[in-house]
């Protein structure tokens, strides 16, 4: 009930009527949903034609993109005993940190972060579902104190802001599901070396400021601005610890190949955004010299049964040491033929899903692949270009799968600031 | 007393449209229902079921079924449109 409330306020319907069946229910026999079901059909029968109340509640707040919202609101917070203390103390009851301490958004640091930007305080960057929240500058400003983050890294906020805004993204879905989908930030162009954005040793790991703060406090927007709270709208079943922080800078100086902003049409000068759908990383440590080896094994740990990005062709992620990148450039190949090549290898028969999991690609996918039986040979995205790959990391012979959420796409967004 | 410094919210005001007014029914009694299977497991029998019900016990005229293709995406417009112009009471469903 909490959930949908929350979900129908969202969208202006506070009064939807909302019937409720138990939990689980999606495990359960069919004799058990028809026991559900005998139960439910009162309800509805209820509250259709229930008497109906009359409300004036307005939003406040509901402004289109690039438009003025409202300033945000003012809390006095009592030194009892210190200003820090007292704040967490806040935050822990109004649900407005990640768990984690922050840093209390007095006037003087909220302003300083607007030096980071030409941007009006009030001017509507985005709404982010599933609350529709209206993310103003100043609120982007806000919550990047709140993270730590210095003021130089709200253009790249912005920018990820906008990007996780791209109805493509499908924000709404990432925020609300029992998956573990976290939002993952790529960082390119000159603003990464000049933010200290990292990309080489460790650079998904701690120590950066900026990778930790910039990533924290996106996460800290889409809680605070966009409402999706644990257990409330976020229904992640156990989420991952990327939704704390998980940022980082591509290494183009390892980078054979061509960086992925330049791959997406942007120059090299320029700096992006690319913010994906991440469901986890999982490593792929393999001392492999030849280049058919490395794609063989990295095609191999693509293919899971139990993968979104199968059931629905999405957008799997390759995050490929320099070392492992440099073993595919010296055989010849381009980014595009290493994603086609990983597109050919990593197919799977359907058979190997389970079966429930099996019809949910049918119902998918017919579309896209006409009948699929058990045998047929499922693509893990729709095209080979749908794989994303970027060079990151430092020494070793280490790359890294990130698969993603499965009915999403990345978006880029240029980072616009005073300097580039 | 104690020393007090004022800090800017975090958070902002939910929703993007101003409040809809509720609507209700006087009666099912010959009424077309509407269901979009949110493609969750299961719910394609409860919707089945709900269906039948409606129309044995409360006297639901016809019932038009409509499922999404998955459940991580939204409705087609088309879909919800066609349900919209048909129906009189359309019923859909959220989380597991």
């Amino acid at each position: 009930m909490a959930l949908g409330r929350a979900q129908a306020s969202a969208l202006g319907y506070s009064s939807l009527p909302i019937a409720v069946v138990p939990h689980p229910f999606g495990s359960v026999d069919r004799n058990a949903v028809r026991a559900m079901a005998e139960q439910c059909v009162k309800q509805i029968a209820a509250l259709a034609c229930a008497t109906p109340g009359v409300t004036t509640e307005q939003m406040s707040g509901a402004s289109a993109s690039g438009t003025t919202g409202a300033r945000a609101a003012l809390l006095e917070i009592a030194h009892e005993p210190d200003l820090v203390t007292a704040f967490n103390r806040v935050c822990r009851e109004r649900r407005w940190s990640d768990g984690l301490p922050v840093v209390a958004p007095t006037r003087e640091r909220v302003e300083q972060m607007f030096s980071g930007t030409r941007r009006t305080p009030q001017e509507t960057v985005a709404k982010l579902a599933p609350a529709f929240g209206a993310a103003t500058v100043e609120g982007i400003a806000i919550n990047a104190v709140l993270a730590g983050c210095d003021s130089a890294y709200l253009p790249v906020l912005i920018a990820a802001v906008e990007a996780v805004a791209a109805p493509q993204f499908n924000l709404q879905s990432i925020q609300s599901t029992t998956n573990p989908a976290a939002v993952w930030i790529i960082v390119n162009g000159p603003i990464a070396r000049r933010l200290g954005i990292n990309g080489q040793c460790n650079c998904l790991g701690e120590g950066a400021w900026a990778n930790a703060t910039i990533g924290r406090a996106l996460r800290l927007i889409l809680r605070n601005i966009g409402g999706a709270l644990p257990g409330d709208m976020d229904r992640a079943t156990q989420g991952q610890p990327g939704k704390y922080t998980f940022c980082c800078a591509e290494n183009e100086e390892e980078n054979p190949w061509e960086a992925l902003h330049v791959e997406r049409g942007y120059s090299r000068e320029r700096s992006t955004v690319t913010v994906v759908g991440a469901e986890g990383t999982m490593n792929m440590c393999t001392l492999a010299r030849k280049a058919d080896d490395l794609i063989r094994v990295i095609a191999g740990t693509m293919r899971h049964p139990p993968s979104n990005e199968y059931v629905h062709g999405s957008e799997p992620w390759i995050v490929l040491a320099p070392e492992h990148a440099e073993i595919l450039h010296a055989a010849g190949l381009t980014k595009a033929e290493v994603k086609r090549r990983l597109w050919e290898e990593s197919k799977m028969r359907a058979g190997v899903m389970a079966a429930e999991d099996l019809g949910r690609t049918q119902a998918s996918r017919t579309d896209e692949l006409g009948t699929i039986r058990p045998d047929t040979l499922l693509t893990i995205s729709k095209r080979a270009d749908d794989i994303g790959i970027i060079v990151a990391g430092g020494k070793g012979t280490h790359s890294v799968y990130i698969p993603c959420f499965g009915n999403t796409r990345s978006a880029t967004r240029e980072v616009v600031c005073d300097q580039q | 007393m104690a020393e007090v410094t004022p800090v800017l919210v975090p958070t902002a005001p939910s929703g993007q449209k101003s409040e809809q007014p509720k609507r209700t029914l006087d009666t099912l009694q010959g009424r077309v229902v509407g269901f979009i299977d949110n493609a969750k497991p299961n719910f394609d029998y409860l919707v089945d079921d709900l269906a039948e019900l409606l129309v044995t016990e409360y006297g639901v005229s016809k019932v038009i079924k409509r499922r999404k293709r998955a459940a991580s995406i939204p409705a087609p417009e088309a879909m919800i449109e066609e349900l919209a112009q048909s129906c009189d009471l359309v019923i859909t469903g959220s989380g597991d």
